[in-house]
């Protein structure tokens, strides 16, 4: 966009340059003004329906909608004088003639465009006289409950279902003041990516089955987070309340994800408030696991895997610290590594380049592959008899159990007990994605952080941090305080890392060296 | 070397008790034939309570015995004590209610914006001061404790006094 023509205009006297083209809308947030919009949204076609974004632009006849109005050289718009703001009233008062005032039962309430807007400039009272329309709410199928009063037909979602997702599903029924949201005769939001239309639903018109009166928007934590169920890795928000995450949302993120989040992965949350969890470290003591603490935990370990070799199973949804620490625990004894990838259905986001939900199902498998781990589906075959193996939260299969028995010893790092291991002799309690701090590399080889939302139950701590400390035990110099400062060590170990560090990974991350320039995620400009 | 304590002689007047007891017992049966008292015969005569006192709560109830409460959440977040616990739900009809609704009335401290808040006008400060308990865990009223209470409950404000002089 370097050699695009640049216009300069007067946003509410901030002047600012954008290229030609561009909307008064999006330059308006290159000022730092948010101009009130319904209809608008970054990741879909524009409709001018709404009529919430009309700004007044100096020398023009008539307000002019600032979504579907281009910025030209000179403008002068004004976003808070008298006729702006008088028909940006207008509209909320026309909005409300039908929209409830059910705030206080609206999953919305907090979040919602139409509560913030008409508390900052709409009516104290409205004037109608009329009873408000009333329709039932309808299920749309999928995650998605339609509740009709509430919408304020800015048909963001037939936009999202239509030019986005490619599967018209959606539609506006009927006409005037009769028109709503419809399905087409048949028709489900079945699609895998059609939970979307909650998030772009600027009111409580399409809220969430299963978020659905679980809490108000104002209680929950919200954590920058990376969706850890398939290689995508999609940016999210986790969302706790009182340390139980109860929503996954989308996180914006244009090198990646865009706006959206597939209804799998939005799902796909429940594991991390698992209470079946190991919280001790435990040690074997003749036919039983007894809690000890970290160090007895630790030197035991050593002891074990001291002149052996090791082969560790290592997870592909740990983190790249996790992994690295592994790894290097894997070939000081001249040991290996494996990992098996549970595979899922593809399912692309048609309208975005390069956003399918990937088959692998874990987040992390370009790392593993990268720290020297094999992945395969007998993960396992690689281990020699008397090895030490090293299951790291690794999901088992009945047919790794023939495997387990060559293993000299087995040792479990993991947040719960993998059943099929019944001889392990020690355990050591490790924290989930939602759990601790750290990175995951996704399919492109992008490298992007998630920090914590939830404390670790017990005495749990990331791998990085328990396997580390066994390397110290092992006379490795490896202890490090933070994810961060193992991040460093790794970087400054692996070319591929180089340079990188939590600063500047900040909350969108950064390509590894030499990935493939793609879309989603790799070698960005 | 003992100490030397100066010892005052008085007249009898004066150090005599029969005269003070007297006095006394002439106050305890002024004061019993005295129809001007101020003590309150409690518990058989209680006390008249102000339309605007704030006492524990009392939850309203709609026409079918429910609570009105929908579980919006604006009680617990305006408590300045922090004393409501609200965990929202879905009843069989598919309406929003509290799974769980508790109030610590110990930690409680009377201010009624919890009365004032409710858009349902639901949750009320009540007018009542009996709230002994043998435990501490007996303030912690539940929903069905609140439901159950049959005081009356406050009138933010008096319609006779509406600007509260």
């Amino acid at each position: 966009m370097a050699d695009a023509q640049q216009v300069s205009l007067t946003i509410e006297g901030r002047t600012v340059s954008v290229p030609a083209g561009t909307s008064i809308l999006e330059a308006a947030k290159v000022a730092g003004v948010l101009i009130p919009h319904y209809c608008y949204h970054p990741g879909l076609p524009v409709a001018g329906v709404c009529r919430m974004c009309l700004v007044e632009v100096e020398k023009a006849p008539k307000l002019a909608p600032a979504c579907a109005t281009a910025a030209a050289e000179g403008q002068v718009v004004h976003l808070y004088s008298d006729p702006a703001l008088d028909a940006r009233k207008a509209v909320l008062e026309f909005l409300l003639l039908n929209h409830p005032l059910d705030c206080p039962i609206c999953d919305q309430a907090g979040e919602c465009e139409l509560q913030d807007y008409v508390y900052r400039e709409g009516r104290a009272q409205g004037r109608s006289h009329e009873p408000k329309r009333f329709n039932p709410a309808e299920d749309f199928g999928g995650d998605v409950l339609y509740v009709t009063n509430r919408c304020i037909l800015c048909t963001r979602c037939v936009r999202f279902m239509q030019d986005v997702a490619n599967d018209p599903v959606l539609n506006v029924s009927e006409r005037g003041d009769r028109a709503v949201i419809g399905k087409f005769e048949g028709k489900d939001l079945t699609h895998p990516w059609a939970a979307n239309v909650i998030d772009l639903c600027p009111v409580g018109a399409l809220v969430s089955k299963d978020f659905l009166n679980k809490s108000r928007a104002w209680e929950l934590d919200r954590t920058p987070s990376v969706c850890p169920n398939c290689t995508q890795g999609c940016n999210t928000i986790l969302e706790t309340r009182d340390n139980v995450v109860v929503r996954m949302r989308p996180r914006t993120n244009t090198d990646v994800n865009h706006y959206y989040l597939c209804d799998e992965g939005r799902m796909d949350y429940r594991w991390m408030n698992r209470t079946d969890r190991i919280e001790a470290p435990l040690v074997r003591h003749g036919d039983r696991l007894v809690v000890s603490g970290w160090d007895d935990a630790l030197r035991a370990a050593a002891l074990h895997l001291n002149g052996k070799r090791a082969f560790v199973l290592a997870s592909p949804m740990l983190s790249n610290e996790s992994l690295w620490m592994l790894s290097r625990l894997a070939k000081r004894s001249g040991g290996g590594g494996g990992f098996r990838v549970r595979l899922g259905t593809e399912a692309p986001l048609a309208g975005v380049p390069d956003l399918v939900r990937r088959a692998e199902r874990a987040a992390n498998v370009r790392a593993a592959e990268l720290f020297g781990f094999a992945r395969s589906d007998t993960p396992l075959a690689g281990m020699k008899d008397g090895d030490v193996l090293i299951v790291a939260d690794h999901e088992m299969a009945a047919a790794d159990a023939s495997a387990i028995a060559k293993a000299s010893a087995v040792i479990v790092i993991g947040t719960t007990m993998p059943e099929l291991v019944t001889n392990a002799i020690i355990a050591l309690p490790s924290t989930n994605v939602a759990e601790e701090d750290g990175t995951f590399t996704n399919l492109r080889g992008r490298v992007q952080q998630y920090r914590q939302a939830r404390s670790a139950p017990g005495m749990s701590r990331p791998v990085w941090w328990s396997v580390g400390d066994l390397l110290t035990f092992l006379g490795e110099r490896a202890g490090y305080y933070l994810a961060s400062e193992a991040f460093a060590a790794l970087a400054a170990q692996h070319p591929e890392f180089a340079g990188m560090t939590y600063d500047s990974l900040g909350l969108k991350g950064q390509a590894l060296a030499g990935a493939v320039a793609g879309v989603a995620g790799g070698a960005s400009a | 070397m003992a100490i030397q304590v100066k010892v005052l002689e008085r007249p009898i007047r004066q150090t005599s008790y029969v005269r003070a007891m007297l006095k006394g017992m002439a106050i305890t049966f002024k004061h019993l034939a005295n129809p001007h008292k101020v003590t309150w015969q409690y518990p058989e005569q209680k006390w008249d309570l102000s339309p605007r006192w704030r006492g524990t709560h009392r939850m309203l109830t709609d026409e079918n015995g429910k609570s009105k409460c929908v579980a919006c959440g604006l009680c617990p977040q305006i408590c300045p004590a922090n004393c409501i616990k609200l965990v929202p739900g879905e009843d069989e009809e598919g309406n929003r209610y509290p799974l769980v609704y508790e109030i610590d009335e110990f930690r409680c401290i009377f201010c009624g914006y919890c009365q004032e808040v409710c858009p349902e006008e639901a949750i009320h400060v009540g007018r009542h001061y009996e709230n002994s308990e043998y435990s501490r865990a007996g303030f912690v009223y539940d929903l069905e404790r609140l439901t159950a209470q049959t005081h009356p409950v406050c009138e933010m404000w008096d319609p006779a006094d509406p600007r509260g002089e």
